[in-house]
């Protein structure tokens, strides 16, 4: 399980290393966290014949909030969403219940947000919520940057639109309203392994009313999936017990597109897929009537 | 490729390829054996060491990543006066070793979490969280789980005395 | 108090361990191996040439390149826990034609018979060039049809072995029931269970380091057995054994999974003798999972009848064993599930039959509770099947059938005779532990609530037999007294983690009266101990432990026999005590071991120790609350009560107890392997794939002990260790079925996934 031979470069700079990545005659990969990219390396999945380091990259460490968007440096690790308050208002809540069900803190400290786009696994948590909240990349190569939508990004399972040459450098996702709640829901058979099925969702209420919902589906798809049949379900809605579980089936039915895996098979994910959306619903529902009664509280 | 590994305050000045892990890199340039590949996929956790201070798999990071940093292994766990740590001293009143070979590394994520966290004691779900970050096939875990606790605890009636 | 609780820790603990790969030897050859990606195939071609030219590749081979490759050990005749085998199997394994036709070649010749079987060995000046030679060996496979289960094996419609059957063996016990038993049965269940295959998973995979020296080779390895693995090693070489030295260092966990010699082994040894070079082969964790043994794999049919009040008739177990590609020793472990299918019943009439099948999988080995556990999963589920027919309490029905204290020793039909037990005793204590009635109330309470999560209560008493078969139930072992007084004890034994340095030099330590730091324990050395069994079927304490007890008195009878001679007194005069000899009365002369030895010249003693077999039983309880809507199982409560007679060291015993109990839960709940179309397993992502319980998943533990001793060994210790894997999976899969109350029950296979539970609940 040893890892092939490459060469190795560490650049200073983003220029640096998008020329390094632009070398016509190498096939390169990118190494932040490398919690993923040494993985497949050790199984022999991948083979770069050269591994460019970008943790020694000024600037890619940056984390922040600026106009209506929260923008994640490709060098933030998980762990940085930890900590309560690393991002405000509803999404800092969903990125931390996301965020929990990574691996486990020494992988959580390595790893890196952007890398988990960047490797695209179905069963990625950042990648559905990316990609329900439509998040937007900047991807660079040594000819200039490009933003691609999430809706565009997700390709297929580790298929995505980079292209060998660019660098990923940074993901903005939009804040989220405080009329928002969120949650973040996993099911997976131990502690350590990949999700059987995750739910992201949003639902933002209004007057009783429902007018958004965000809903992604991890590993319910060769791909991160927007469950946008159980959003429409939503919409317009009042806020009732019975909708989530129709919103449930709709994303079981209409949205998810499961792929049989050892002892989970289509069936079962799509079962999964209507409670976890159920429930995630539920649950954020909750969270929004606890936000809205922190605002009154906090108007008195 | 020329690197210098600090390891357990003592400098390395090595000469590796680019895709020797780290654990490979200590056990074998550094021949520093009491760090343990069990999977070396990043699952199972017995090649932990810190980093900078930091846990970190050491199968899924590459030696030239730590070149001028500073590595910490089971081997430079005991305290400067060559008594054992107290997690040391925990692990052996708590049964939390049966055949040794993961040992390493729960003490290696253990070490850094109390380094990092004086408070360890009064969280137990910190300790499972960390506990729950590598594999045993002996234990159980839950031997391990009382002697961080009970290390944690140390440090801080210590730390109080201080 | 020391510092340290065991003699292990303090090396274990600072990095100071020593484990095979650790052994740092100049000049040493890492091997690679080449393996084959399909389960069954015809081998065309295999190409090393290019591999050869890789920098730092030393070597390249295929079956083709070693003509004169031995084969792999057949060590079904050969393994002292192995059952003496009915005369039928006996001609089918181990008469030559039978061998030489389903030879284990080391290296693959002409037919691959399960995924990952080595092609080709490569070795390199490290690991990573071993593999980047491996990586560029071509080798061409015609692909066969793939048969992985017994069921798609037995027809013999896909043959492993030309000409000959895939029913590698075929046994039974007991006597057949009369059909008019099942007629006139007030109750009669049946159930089909199907054992998954298992992978041992120690974290320390396998290893050997060969070292060869002129005409003599060291070998070390993480190993159960050596002087097992060095006869089998001296077997494949031609060489006589004096001239092979097997050493265990620290060993990374073992279960059962490194017992015997592997074609990987024989590999390397050959060629490290060969070359005239130290060769190593360390085992990654992906081979592990490819090619490492697997326990388990079988496939049961069962029967149980009962009167109107629960009293068993009659119970019948039909085994369809998985023993993977190769006869190896685990063609004859569903011979034990046979043995133990009586359970801890007064059932009068049990019959049990089996045929091992071979399959295009790696070969099934012991781990951890082999053929027991099989047992107790059968009986034990058809018990709570029984009782939710009869409409008993599950507990009450065990408690109407368990054998009683004063029927022991004990003859059950199938061949057995357990030792010793209070079973109702350990069931009492596990049901008081539990607090079985309070929650039964939770139970009743749940079912009227029509939010509330389903929860059951699964009981499994477990009768299990330790220290290994007749003709493997001896030790050899020494010792020996230096001038200094230390006392070195020497033994067959190996440790693999179960603390045998710190708890052996006590017995001996309180055998003889001294002080346990003057004792040292050497085991695990074939260089220091000339013929030796192991440390397998949970032996050691009840074993080995008996051997050094019988030393420790017949060292203790040289000493008084020389002093008695040094100072001319009739021997029965001189008393022995506190490790000093003295005179018959105050004031007569008084020497200790090292004055004596210093007195007299060195003082040792040798023996083979022969014991016997022992029974330890328990009871496992477990509650466990049902998702139904995702099938999700969490484990409330589990309680172990386990009974292993006398315990040499609590702590240790407990420990182990556990460990095992979490095991027995990654059984039942997690641990299983699926297979693609191909007959490959689905291990892409390894232990990411095949899960383990991880402290997330251990619940809420309370582990008992009652204590019979057993009258049959010398120190009435009963094997220890093993009782989670045998005793908790059918506890937890009782609960499961308990809480859902399924119409079929065979829909809980193991592992209980998710899935296979929501279909339950549907």
């Amino acid at each position: 399980m040893k890892p092939p031979v490459f060469d190795y470069v560490a650049p200073r700079s983003v220029r640096e290393t998008v020329d390094a990545l632009g070398d016509p005659g190498r096939t390169a990969a990118v190494i932040a966290g490398g919690q993923s990219l040494l993985l497949e390396m050790h199984l022999w999945r991948r083979r770069p014949d050269l591994v460019v380091d970008v943790n020694r990259v000024a600037g890619l460490d940056g984390l922040g909030v600026d106009g209506g968007s929260l923008r994640v440096g490709a060098l933030v690790r998980h762990a940085a969403f930890e900590a309560p308050q690393a991002v405000p208002g509803p999404l800092g809540t969903l990125f931390q219940q996301a965020v929990t069900n990574i691996a486990h803190p020494p992988i959580r400290a390595r790893g890196t947000l952007v890398g988990s786009l960047a490797w695209a696994h179905p069963a990625s948590e950042w990648c559905a919520v990316a990609l329900a909240l439509d998040a937007d990349l900047t991807l660079r190569d040594s000819d200039g940057a490009r933003q691609v939508p999430a809706r565009d990004y997700f390709q297929g399972p580790h298929r995505t639109a980079r292209r060998p040459r660019e660098l990923i450098t940074s993901v903005r996702f939009p804040l989220l309203s405080d009329d928002t709640g969120v949650a973040f829901i996993e099911h997976r058979r131990t502690h350590f392994c990949f999700a059987t099925v995750a739910v992201s969702a949003t639902l933002t209420v209004r007057d009783g009313v429902i007018t958004g919902s965000r809903i992604g589906l991890v590993n319910a798809s060769d791909r991160p999936v927007r469950a946008l049949a159980a959003e429409q379900s939503l919409l317009g809605a009042e806020i009732a017990d019975d909708l989530y579980h129709r919103a449930g089936r709709a994303a079981a039915e209409q949205d998810a597109a499961p792929v049989a895996e050892p002892f989970a098979d289509p069936g079962y994910k799509r079962q999964a897929v209507a409670v976890l959306v159920g429930r995630a619903l539920r649950r954020a529902a909750a969270d929004q009537r606890s936000r809205a009664a922190g605002r009154t509280e906090g108007l008195r | 490729m020329k690197i210098t590994l600090t390891v357990n305050a003592t400098d390395y000045p090595l000469d590796v390829e680019p895709r020797r892990i780290l654990a490979d890199v200590l056990r074998e340039d550094c021949r520093l054996t009491g760090t343990h590949l069990g999977c070396e996929h990043g699952v199972c956790g017995a090649c932990t060491v810190l980093v900078d201070g930091e846990a970190v798999r050491s199968c899924l990071m590459l030696a030239v990543q730590c070149d001028g940093r500073s590595v910490r292994t089971v081997e430079g766990l005991a305290g400067a006066d060559g008594g054992p740590h107290p997690l040391q001293r925990a692990f052996s009143a708590e049964h939390a070793l049966q055949c040794g070979f993961c040992t390493p590394g729960f003490l290696m994520l253990a070490a850094g979490a109390l380094d990092a966290d004086p408070d360890l004691a009064e969280h137990p779900e910190r300790v499972d969280s960390l506990v729950g970050s590598n594999l045993c096939r002996c234990t159980g875990y839950a031997p391990i789980r009382r002697a961080i606790l009970r290390a944690a605890e140390e440090q801080q009636r210590l730390d109080l005395q201080a | 108090m020391s510092t340290w609780t065991r003699r292990e820790d303090e090396r274990l603990l600072s990095g100071r361990g020593r484990y095979v790969a650790d052994i740092q030897v100049p000049g040493c050859l890492d091997a690679a191996f080449v393996r084959s990606r399909v389960a069954h195939g015809t081998l065309r071609d295999v190409d090393c040439a290019a591999a050869r030219q890789v920098p730092g590749v030393v070597g390249a081979w295929s079956a083709a390149d070693l003509h004169d490759l031995p084969p792999c050990a057949h060590a079904t005749a050969d393994l002292p826990d192995l059952p003496p085998m009915p005369h039928t199997v006996l001609a089918n394994l181990s008469s030559d034609e039978a061998v030489a036709g389903r030879e284990w070649p080391v290296l693959v010749k002409d037919r691959v018979r399960y995924p990952g079987e080595a092609v080709a060995v490569v070795l390199g000046e490290d690991r990573y060039r071993a593999e980047d030679g491996a990586a560029e060996v071509t080798v061409r496979i015609d692909p066969l049809p793939a048969v992985v289960t017994p069921e798609a094996a037995l027809d013999d419609t896909v043959r492993l072995f030309e000409g000959l059957s895939n029913v590698a063996l075929e046994g039974s016990t007991g006597q057949p029931v009369d059909e008019s038993v099942w007629q006139h049965a007030a109750a009669v269940v049946e159930g089909r269970y199907r054992q998954a295959l298992l992978l041992p998973t120690p974290m320390e995979c396998r290893t050997l380091l060969a070292v060869p020296d002129g005409d003599r080779l060291t070998v070390w390895s993480g190993h159960q057995a050596p002087h097992r693995l060095r006869r089998e090693l001296a077997a494949a070489l031609g060489w006589p054994a004096e001239r092979i030295r097997v050493v265990v260092p620290d060993t990374g966990g073992a279960f059962g999974s490194k017992s015997a010699s592997f074609p990987e082994y024989v590999a390397v040894a050959f060629l490290a003798v060969r070359l005239g070079r130290p060769v190593r082969w360390i085992e990654d964790r992906l081979e592990s999972m490819l090619v490492a043994t697997r326990g388990r794999g079988q496939d049961q049919r069962v029967r149980l009848a009962a009167d109107a009040d629960g009293r068993l008739l009659a119970y019948e177990l039909h085994i369809d064993a998985d023993v993977g590609a190769y006869p190896h020793i685990g063609a004859g472990l569903p011979m034990q599930t046979a043995w133990m299918a009586t359970g801890p019943y007064t059932t009068p009439r049990v019959h049990a039959t089996l045929r091992s099948v071979l399959t295009n999988t790696m070969t099934t080995y012991p781990y951890r509770g082999p053929g027991r556990a099989e047992a107790t999963m059968a009986l034990e589920r058809s018990m709570d099947t029984l009782a939710d027919r009869l409409g008993i309490d599950p507990a009450e029905l065990r408690r109407r059938n368990l054998i009683p204290p004063d029927r022991f020793p004990y003859e059950t039909p199938t061949g057995r005779r357990y030792d010793s037990g209070n079973y109702a005793a350990a069931l009492d204590l596990a049901l008081e532990s539990l607090g079985y009635d309070a929650w039964r109330a939770e139970q009743a309470r749940r079912r009227a609530d029509p939010h509330a999560l389903p929860l059951g209560i699964g009981l499994s008493c477990y009768v299990e037999r330790s220290g290994g078969e007749p003709g493997g139930l001896h030790e050899f072992g020494s010792l020996e007294v230096g001038e200094d007084g230390v006392i070195t004890a020497r033994c067959g034994a190996a440790s693999s983690g179960q603390s045998h340095e710190t708890v052996l030099p006590a017995l001996v330590a309180a055998s003889l009266g001294v002080d346990a730091d003057r004792v040292r324990l050497v085991d695990g050395d074939t260089g220091e101990q000339a013929d030796g069994v192991g440390s397998f079927a949970s032996r050691t304490a009840q074993v080995s432990g008996a051997l050094l007890s019988h030393l420790s008195a017949l060292l203790a009878d040289e000493a008084r026999d020389r002093a008695a001679k040094l100072w001319d007194l009739p021997p029965e005069t001189v008393r022995w005590s506190g490790g000093t000899v003295h005179g018959p009365h105050d004031g007569a002369p008084a020497m200790d071991l090292a004055a004596l030895v210093r007195a007299t010249g060195p003082l040792r003693v040798d023996d083979r120790f022969e014991s016997a077999m022992a029974f330890p039983f328990g009871t496992h309880a477990a509650v466990a609350e049902v998702d139904p809507e995702l099938g999700t199982v969490r484990v409330l409560r589990l309680v172990t009560v386990d009974d292993c007679g006398v315990v040499l060291d609590p702590a240790v015993v407990h420990a182990q107890a556990f460990g095992s109990a979490v095991q027995g839960l990654g059984q039942a709940l997690y641990e299983g392997m699926c297979f693609d179309d191909d007959g490959v397993p689905v291990l892409t992502d390894g232990l990411l794939d095949y899960l383990l319980p991880t402290a997330a998943e251990v619940p809420p533990f309370v582990g008992r002990d009652t204590c019979t001793p057993s009258p049959a060994t010398r120190l009435g210790a009963k094997g220890a260790g093993e009782s989670g894997c045998i005793g908790t999976p059918a506890a937890v899969v009782n609960a499961v079925a308990d809480a859902l109350r399924p119409a079929d029950r065979d829909v809980l296979q193991l592992p209980l996934t998710p899935e296979r539970v929501w279909r339950a609940a549907r």
